[in-house]
């Protein structure tokens, strides 16, 4: 696997190129702003074509910030954040963000002044950088969240970017997968100073510690707003320091062990953190590798670097803004000759991390492994490629079939034939095929859902192209084999119980798909594939209504099983006017003019007594 | 990776290179009135043009940020990518200068006079002269060379010369093999090769600072300077800054990082599309030269050489970088007389500390990179450089061993159409009917053929071939061959499918890229006018033009059958197009006899 994973380490690189464009730097000056300021909520400025917006760092606190509680974003903040209603997965935890930072944001949000301001923003510039130094950090993280939530809705380009500086956790993994599936990591830059104690608390239970927390936000707060910060902030007891410095390694420790095993960490980090030490700075975006550093770096602290260093961003981001300016000395002590390793043993050097510290180890495994994982993204997407082209002879093979059948003299046609075959070798190679092209599509859904493909995967016309074309000319043959095996005598019809999740799930990335200007000119002949891939199981269902209907003596209920049936031949008919359907469909022998016929016998057989239906007589629809 | 001179790395005597030093220098202080110089020398065998340079904000940027623009494609046809088919960006105001230059002076005539005389030209410039020098020897190259009029390639000579170009400009440099003959002399230090890389906003001061500190006299540079050191500092830090934004957003895409940011940063955040391209040789300012030609390892250089050690933070020091645009005469005297030259062209393995290399080789590569200040970082920058030039080799050595694969696969389709030729059907419509096992196996060959093709065009897309891979002459052929036995197939099952009704018409929405490419492949190859080489598509025009009324497309009718005629002529276009059931002879039979009498094919489909 090593050899396939590029051999050069670019997290610095990364920071480097970061701290180089006037983001950082702006965003910075404008956070020391607003934590200046007491009397505004959040303040705004315009450099060129970007607005940044900042938030102050101290706000006042509640009490539930102190607690660790999260609440889930669709409930506790209905109808702000939509984009991720359509994360909430049954088996899974909704997103959640943290109660007290989620009301912070919330009391901002309902605001006349903030949403009037945000529209001015919106219509003035094309691009938006949230920022705020601690909990600031925040609610520019929660605003930002808002605002790509609202412009998937419109068809604005306005591009955000979130830079918070030493800010808390927000929200749990499923905000933090969500946040991934949107394609909206690359929004989020979290600067965390080498050993600052506050994107760490939330890591550790509050329980025992909720009065010493207290103090502590507030002692920042008073301290920050005043000028000569470093006498209040005493007001924190050295002992008082050194248990939280403890108490926040140790669940940090226990974390990050937790990850090993695969358990759930109830914060979860989302986006990229940009970790920075007076040596220099590196920039991760892999979740696991950020917990990681989050402790290896803060167990090179100290219980007073802890606090000092959540007030000291202001040395950090000038030095990392202006260290591109100074060569940089050469590696200490290694003298390795291979560029994974050099680059390794540079950014753990920048991390604060030396290669002599035991700690140098895990790191750099940490390193290693959020590579890996990114660069497995991308080989995967190349190899995935290369299957897809090699599994579509495959599909040729079943189109071809699907000619045969619709051309041959027994005039069943695809779906009949299909449903119908007897041991022959063209049936079962064309079943085989089915199958093959099943797992294909089945692997690919399981790589994705792990994150082992591009995020941006179902976005990609050829797959999506693919996958709907495979759905179309496929999913007719496992609907016949569900009826062909009595499958639905067991679990019930295919539509509701047999449908694999793939196809729902490519039905999505159709129905998402960009749609540009196309020509909507009626066909001109049959469809070669019958546009809605369900047709079948339709007819299927509405072949048992009938039979139902013959046997069902309960007037109400025929009533209604007739009112289906009724549904559906409407329903088909349209099809076949628009000629969205292939010609299986109206084949001669095809299950659909079986219905067809059944449907016609039953009408003209056994119709409802009228007077036991004045209503219905009224409307006059079932009379013949 | 080694030493050796300097005329013979780069093929270019050395008292030429010297003399151009001279010339350009003498152009830019000397005779700024004058549009060049043109030093003709009766009894010798070259002819050097020389161009000045100009610190005018607007000879710099034609507008903000960074002043491009199109290149201009009927005079610099090659300057454009044959795989995503866009023109190459040139900086305006420089392009401009050129133009003016063309059209207002004596240069063609003179050029042509020196041609005449099968001289060896040389073009050179100082400075902003140097651009001038650059876009006149491609077009030069363009207009004498590559239609095989003049055997003697020209060379550019440049010292201390701004960017020019995008990457699509030096990949089309590269491309065509042309990026021997521009020779780019740089001193370490100096700030104007990278002007180009920071916006106008923040080089226009700087700009007239250097017109002030440059038309100063040299005694009086140092005071000059001291009165500026304040404006000095600033233009210093920011095209520094500026050059470290672009060399490590390069250097991430080089390293394979994979973070999202890179991209959502560059929506707020305009880099420099300015690339360097051709051998670069940097001058250490105590005689040594080092000698690059790889264009990623290039721009990192530019970035690091600049950076400054803990002692260099002072006034005497700055002082000294802005002298260094003013010294390649004496700097190039000096280094040509030490020969002290180290020529790069194995990146993987440079030295990544300072007190490696255990063997000979080794060491004077790691003595030279000292020698320039580049820290362990900028050595693995210029390894990830060489890293990607590797891999993109190893990608054609891996492609060039699917060809036999290929050939079998158009041999089989060449089979089946003979087969149907047999049948006196032509394979178009057999392929479009698929009746026959014969024309599912040709369908699963075309889709596996499909695939094999859509794997390179991903890659040259994605830029990962090595420059010249749209140029070699077997691929070409290949490619050739099989869009034009492939394309009728992938254009029946188009409209087999009938997916124009679902999607339009073939050619807008549907034709696959890969057959976009091989057509513009054999188009620039051959030097024929782009889009001529569509006989693949013939049938998507056929297809297309009988669902209409004659009366509506008369004239594409007209137009299709005149460059029909020309193909079949020529033997492109097979006989199956012409058998007596084939739809296009169905389709052209039932055009109106007033046409088909004057028809320039009726001959071929007389009844």
């Amino acid at each position: 696997m090593e050899d396939e994973v590029s051999s050069f380490e670019s997290s610095e690189m990364l920071a480097t190129f970061l701290a180089s464009t006037p983001l950082l730097e702006e965003s910075w000056k404008l956070c020391r702003h607003a934590n200046a300021s007491t009397v505004q909520d959040f303040i705004w400025n315009r450099v060129g074509d970007v607005t940044y917006v900042a938030f102050p760092g101290l706000q006042n606190v509640g009490s539930d910030s102190c607690t660790r509680e999260l609440v889930a974003l669709g409930t506790a903040a209905e109808g702000v954040f939509t984009a991720f209603d359509r994360h909430v997965v049954e088996s899974e935890e909704p997103p959640m963000v943290h109660i007290g930072l989620l009301q912070l944001f919330l009391s901002l949000y309902n605001t006349q002044t903030f949403r009037a301001k945000m529209t001015e923003i919106m219509n003035e510039s094309k691009s938006i950088v949230f920022t705020g130094h601690s909990m600031g950090g925040s609610l520019a993280s929660l605003s930002a969240l808002w605002l790509l939530s609202c412009l998937g809705n419109t068809s604005l380009s306005t591009a955000i970017f979130c830079i918070t500086f030493g800010a808390p956790m927000l929200g749990n993994e499923s905000l933090s997968r969500a946040i991934l599936h949107e394609r909206w990591g690359g929004n989020f830059y979290h600067v965390v100073a080498q050993h600052d104690i506050v994107p760490r608390l939330l890591f550790a239970p509050t329980i025992p510690f909720i009065v010493e927390l207290h103090a502590f936000f507030k002692s920042l707060q008073f301290s920050l707003t005043t000028p000569y910060y470093e006498q209040l902030a005493v007001q924190l007891s050295d002992e008082n320091k050194a248990e939280l410095f403890r108490t926040v390694l140790a669940c940090l420790e226990a974390s990050s062990r937790a990850l090993n095993n695969q358990e759930r960490v109830p914060f979860w980090p989302f986006g990229s953190f940009m970790f920075c030490t007076d040596k220099g700075s590196i920039c991760v975006d892999n979740a696991t590798a950020i917990v990681k550093l989050l402790y290896l770096m803060l167990a090179t602290g100290s219980p007073s670097s802890c606090i000092e260093d959540h007030l000291k961003y202001d040395e950090y981001v000038t030095r990392a803004c202006w260290q591109y300016l100074m060569k940089t000395s050469f590696m200490e002590g290694s003298s390795t000759e291979s560029s994974y390793e050099a680059g390794v043993a540079l950014a753990l050097n920048s991390a604060g991390i030396s290669s002599h510290e035991p700690a140098y180890g895990l790191a750099k495994d940490c390193l290693k492994m959020a590579k890996q994982v990114g660069c497995r993204r991308n080989i995967n997407n190349a190899k995935l490629a290369v299957d897809l082209s090699k599994i579509t002879p495959l599909r040729a093979q079943i189109e071809w079939y699907q000619k045969f059948c619709d051309d041959s003299d027994d005039q069943m046609g695809y779906y009949d034939s299909f449903k119908q075959r007897s041991a022959s070798k063209k049936g079962s190679k064309v079943n085989m095929n089915r199958c093959r092209l099943a797992l294909f599509w089945d692997k690919v859904i399981e790589m994705l859902e792990t994150n082992q493909l591009p995020y941006d995967f179902d976005k990609q016309p050829k797959y999506v192209n693919a996958s709907q074309f495979y759905k179309l000319l496929v999913e007719p043959l496992e609907i016949a084999e569900y009826y062909r095996t009595g499958m639905h005598k067991m679990k019930g019809h295919y539509i509701e119980q047999g449908r694999e999740k793939r196809f729902q799930i490519f039905d999505k990335w159709w129905k998402d798909r960009k749609v540009g200007e196309e020509e909507n000119s009626p066909r001109s002949k049959l469809a070669s594939l019958t546009q809605d891939s369900c047709f079948w199981a339709r007819v299927e269902e509405a072949r048992e209504c009938i039979y139902e209907v013959a046997s069902e003596m309960d007037m109400g209920r025929n009533l209604l099983l007739r009112e289906k049936i009724e549904r559906f031949e409407q329903y088909a008919s349209r099809m076949i006017d628009r000629k969205e359907v292939s010609k299986d469909v109206i084949a001669k022998n095809s299950s659909y003019n079986l219905f067809v016929g059944e449907w016609r016998e039953l009408k003209s057989h056994a119709q409802p007594c009228p007077f036991q239906f004045p209503s219905l007589q009224d409307g006059g629809n079932m009379v013949p | 990776m080694a030493g050796g001179r300097i005329g013979e790395i780069t093929g270019l005597r050395e008292e030429l290179i010297l003399k151009s030093c001279r010339l350009a220098i003498k152009a830019h202080e000397k005779s700024p009135g004058k549009p060049y110089i043109h030093d003709k020398n009766r009894g010798s065998t070259d002819a050097f043009f020389a161009f000045p340079g100009s610190w005018l904000v607007d000879h710099w940027y034609s507008r903000k940020p960074f002043g491009e623009t199109k290149v201009d494609l009927s005079k610099f046809p090659s300057l454009r990518s044959l795989g995503n088919d866009e023109a190459a960006l040139v900086n305006e105001a420089f392009s401009t200068r050129f133009e003016l230059l063309l059209s207002k002076s004596s240069l063609a005539v003179e050029v042509e006079k020196a041609v005449s005389d099968q001289k060896q030209i040389v073009f050179t410039g100082h400075s902003s002269g140097g651009p001038v020098a650059i876009l006149a020897a491609i077009w030069f190259l363009e207009k004498y060379v590559r239609p095989n009029a003049y055997q003697i390639p020209p060379y550019c000579v440049t010292f201390g010369s701004p960017l020019v170009g995008n990457w699509i400009f030096s990949h089309a440099v590269r491309r065509e093999n042309w990026m021997r003959y521009f020779i780019n002399f740089v001193t370490r230090h100096d700030i104007v090769p990278r002007i180009m890389l920071a916006p106008v906003s923040s080089t226009e001061q700087g700009l007239k600072l250097m017109h002030e500190l440059t038309t100063s006299k040299s005694q009086y540079f140092q005071h000059a300077f001291i009165t500026k050191i304040d404006a000095a500092l600033a233009f210093f830090l920011s095209v520094m800054r500026n050059a470290s934004s672009v060399a490590s957003h390069a250097a991430c895409k080089l390293m394979g990082c994979t973070n999202l940011l890179l991209e959502t940063v560059s929506s707020f955040i305009e880099l420099s599309p300015y690339r360097p391209f051709g051998t670069y040789i940097f001058c250490s300012g105590n005689g040594k030269l080092l000698v690059l030609d790889n264009p990623d390892a290039i721009l990192q250089l530019l970035f690091y050489c600049l950076q400054l050690s803990p002692g260099e933070q002072n006034s005497e020091f700055l002082c000294g970088i802005f002298k260094e645009h003013l010294i390649y005469e004496s700097e190039l005297q000096e280094s040509l007389n030490m020969q002290n030259v180290v020529y790069i062209e194995n990146l993987i393995d440079v030295p990544l500390s300072s007190d490696a290399g255990t063997n000979d080789a080794a060491a004077t590569v790691n003595s030279a990179l000292n020698d320039f200040g580049l820290s362990t970082r900028a050595r693995l920058c210029v390894r990830a450089a060489g890293e990607l030039e590797k891999q993109k080799l190893e990608n054609q050595k891996k492609f060039d061993s699917n060809k036999d694969t290929i050939r079998d696969g158009l041999r089989m389709i060449q089979e089946y159409q003979t087969n149907c030729e047999i049948r006196k059907i032509g394979y178009y419509d057999a392929f479009k009917n698929q009746r026959d096992t014969n024309d599912f196996n040709a369908n699963v060959k075309r889709l596996e053929l499909a695939g094999i093709w859509d794997e390179i065009k991903e890659m040259i897309k994605r830029c990962e071939l090595p420059d010249g891979f749209d140029v070699r002459k077997e691929w070409i052929e290949l490619g050739t061959m099989y869009r034009r036995l492939l394309e009728p197939l992938d254009i029946a099952n188009y409209y087999r499918h009938l997916k124009n009704e679902d999607t339009g018409p073939y050619m807008i929405k549907a034709r696959p890229s890969r057959y976009r490419i091989m057509q513009r492949w054999r188009e620039h190859a051959e030097r024929m006018s782009v889009g001529s080489s569509s006989e693949s598509t013939f049938w998507a025009e056929v297809e297309e033009l009988r669902t209409k009324p004659y009366s509506e497309v008369k004239d594409k009718v007209l137009g299709l059958e005149s460059r029909a005629y020309a193909w079949i002529q020529d033997g492109i276009l097979g006989k199956d197009v012409l058998v007596d059931e084939s739809t296009f002879t169905k389709w052209w039979r039932a055009l109106p006899v007033q046409h088909k009498s004057g028809s320039c094919i009726a001959n071929y489909l007389g009844n």
